[in-house]
């Protein structure tokens, strides 16, 4: 089977790092990291700029052991890790999200440890409702045009803006779209396919990622017509909020009887799930996308939508079986929101497992028998 | 008369069960696992054979579990031990709606239905701490086996607390109790005690209010079961040999299989 363009994606996706420098020496162009969920990406687009999502990288921490302390998320402890071990020097920025206590420590660290010019810290609020919120948000985001603009000498217009929505808008649909096919025909891409091309829409200017997906699509369409896809019990997964999962765990859901129809985690659909409105006022459009209460935080207080409910939901959408969910271990947004979900995931009677991710490889024989016993719970042996 | 086996390979000890159509037990075996698990599991089905008076050849359907599962080619199937332990358990105790498995390396704690089913389960496979191995260097640490540690622990006088459940800190902090003047009986019941707390946290929200069985190799011990049974304020259903749980578990899932093929 032709898959060129997947393998592309697992490439990127691979070594961001080898990517991004070979990119960056093409194209002279200043890249900017996106820490992490829910970054008004378009700005910094509008002016000319790479935005790109932090990752977690493929080593374990050392030095960065001084400077963050052991019971931070992976995410955290990565980035910093490899920021003093000099693995990002070819980023020119940062902007950073104050979404949670741990990711609220790393400007400081930045500061005192690198030579960027541009480390943007905002305050993207973790409340709805009233339109002061709205308001602030809406301030925010006038920051960091301010900044944007600033890093690139480049004027950010809002027909600029609206161009830079549109062109995500296209990279959304396209995920989506990918997903739809997915849906249609289960088994047809793995988990750690899947997580690969979401992955590497975060890493790659989304220009040439959309061609990209475009191939993707075609080559899936050709895998359709051959069917033969791989079948299991179809689950959902969701959770781990910024950070990858280990591919490894991935593989290990569907080596053990289960196969992934639909996610709800940050390397999945709930980076593309809501598109922006185009209109004339396109930081309207942003506040809206980022005050819409689809897909539930927790890093939000938000206390009118469940968590749970919307992955039933998704679970229906797909017939999946059960739910799988995915808890970075020390990430105190999912751990506060965690016990509820479980309790209405039980009074609903859908089976549902949880699996820690952690940052350093963890011992997956023991993950494998807690997953093949779940499989063998639901299958009723 | 038809025959089925159970091979449990667990991270430590490897046990093997023969069950007739009649579902009496009629060979067992228990050896240490070692690092080759496909030779152990070998090993013990043939002891078990041996002990059964039967030829590989009389067996019908043979089942492997616990951690060396997929290793042994011998097996018609693998399952893992969670649902072992559950359907061995429910075989000699009915009544049991909860399953305590402590075994050389880890911990689990499931719930069962009237039928042996798992509704639910959890496990502590993080570390050795509060099971067989730590058991283990705690008596190493005392210069003393497993059973005398259990008859020791009894005739401890005070309660002395281990607070470290970390194999290695814990070692040594019975080490510093020991040179300290605490007796070996005190520690030892201490030792119980410590791991106790830690099975508890583990168990008490799926075991209570349920008849609880214990299965696994440290449920041999005296001490342990009496310890685990005080904090959790309940009497603990025991099994002539509670290590070999899981290995008949495997052989009643190998019948059901047989039968259904
Ligand atoms: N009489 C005894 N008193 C105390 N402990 C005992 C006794 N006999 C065996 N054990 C302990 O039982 C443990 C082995 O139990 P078991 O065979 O259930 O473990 P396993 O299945 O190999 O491990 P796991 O299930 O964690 O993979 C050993 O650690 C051993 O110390
Ligand atoms: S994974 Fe959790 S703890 Fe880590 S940065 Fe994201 S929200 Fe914060
Ligand atoms: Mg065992």
């Amino acid at each position: 089977m032709k898959q060129r363009a997947l393998n592309q994606c697992m490439k990127v996706s691979g070594d961001p790092y080898g990517y991004l420098k070979e990119w960056k020496g093409n194209n002279n162009k200043k890249i900017i990291s996106c820490f992490a969920m829910n970054i008004p990406e378009e700005i910094i687009h509008a002016a000319g700029l790479l935005p790109v999502i932090a990752w977690r990288s493929n080593e374990s921490v050392s030095i960065g052991h001084s400077h963050v302390a052991s019971f931070n998320c992976g995410l955290t402890r990565s980035f910093i890790d490899d920021v003093l071990k000099e693995k990002l020097n070819f980023l020119d920025g940062v902007v950073i999200n104050r979404m949670c206590l741990q990711a609220q420590g790393i400007p400081f660290i930045l500061e005192q440890n690198t030579k960027w010019a541009n480390i943007i810290y905002m305050s993207l609020p973790a409340l709805y409702g009233s339109d002061c919120i709205r308001d602030f948000f809406k301030s925010e985001l006038d920051r960091l045009i301010i900044a944007m603009e600033k890093c690139s000498g480049n004027k950010i217009t809002t027909g600029k803006i609206v161009n830079s929505i549109e062109i995500y808008n296209h990279n959304r649909k396209l995920l989506s779209d990918i997903y739809e096919i997915r849906r249609k025909n289960i088994g047809i891409i793995s988990a750690r396919e899947m997580l690969s091309i979401v992955h590497s829409s975060m890493i790659m200017p989304k220009e040439e990622n959309n061609k990209l997906l475009l191939e993707v699509i075609e080559e899936l369409n050709l895998k359709v017509a051959e069917g033969n896809h791989k079948s299991g019990i179809p689950v959902v997964i969701y959770g781990s909020l910024c950070q990858t999962p280990h591919p490894e765990l991935l593989d290990l859901i569907e080596n053990t009887g289960m196969v992934v129809v639909d996610d709800d985690i940050f390397i999945g659909s709930r980076y593309f799930v809501n598109s922006l409105d185009i209109s004339d006022d396109p930081i309207e459009s942003m506040a809206n996308r980022y005050l819409s209460h689809i897909p539930p935080c927790p890093t939000k207080g938000d206390y009118k939508s469940n968590w749970s409910t919307y992955i039933s939901d998704i679970m229906n959408k797909n017939k999946a079986k059960a739910v799988i969910t995915l808890m970075i271990r020390y990430c105190p947004p999912h751990m506060c929101a965690y016990p509820d979900d479980q309790i209405n995931f039980e009074k609903k009677g859908i089976p549902e497992i949880m699996l820690e991710v952690e940052h350093e490889i963890i011992s997956l024989e023991q993950v494998r028998t807690r997953l093949q016993s779940f499989v063998e719970t639901i299958g009723g042996i | 008369m038809l025959y089925f086996a159970g091979i449990d390979i667990g991270s430590l000890c490897t046990k093997s069960l023969i069950l007739n159509e009649d579902d009496a037990i009629i060979g067992t075996s228990i050896k240490r696992s070692g690092a080759a698990y496909r030779g152990a599991g070998e090993d013990a089905l043939n002891a078990a054979l041996k002990d059964a008076n039967l030829k590989s050849e009389d067996l019908n359907y043979i089942i492997s579990t616990g951690y060396g599962r997929s290793r042994i080619p011998i097996a018609d199937e693998q399952i893992t031990e969670i649902t072992c332990h559950a359907r061995g358990s429910s075989f000699i105790f009915p009544e049991a709606r909860a399953v305590i498995d402590i075994g050389g390396q880890d911990s689990k704690v499931i719930e069962i239905n009237s039928k042996g089913r798992v509704l639910k389960f959890v496990m502590n496979d993080k570390c050795a701490a509060g099971t067989g191995r730590f058991l283990e260097v705690m008596a190493g640490s005392l210069d003393i086996d497993l059973e005398q540690m259990s008859e020791l622990a009894k005739q401890s006088k005070k309660e002395v607390q281990i607070s470290s459940m970390c194999t290695v800190f814990a070692e040594s902090e019975v080490i510093s109790l020991f040179a300290g003047g605490t007796e070996k009986a005190e520690i030892a019941s201490g030792i119980y005690r410590a791991i106790a707390r830690r099975v508890t946290g583990l168990a008490s929200h799926i075991v209570s209010g349920k008849k609880v069985t214990m299965t696994g190799g440290v449920a041999k011990s005296k001490g342990m079961v009496w310890a685990l049974s005080k904090k959790l304020k309940t009497e603990l259903l025991v099994a002539d040999d509670p290590q070999i749980i899981g290995a008949l578990g495997a052989a009643l899932i190998a019948k059901t299989k047989f039968n259904n093929l």
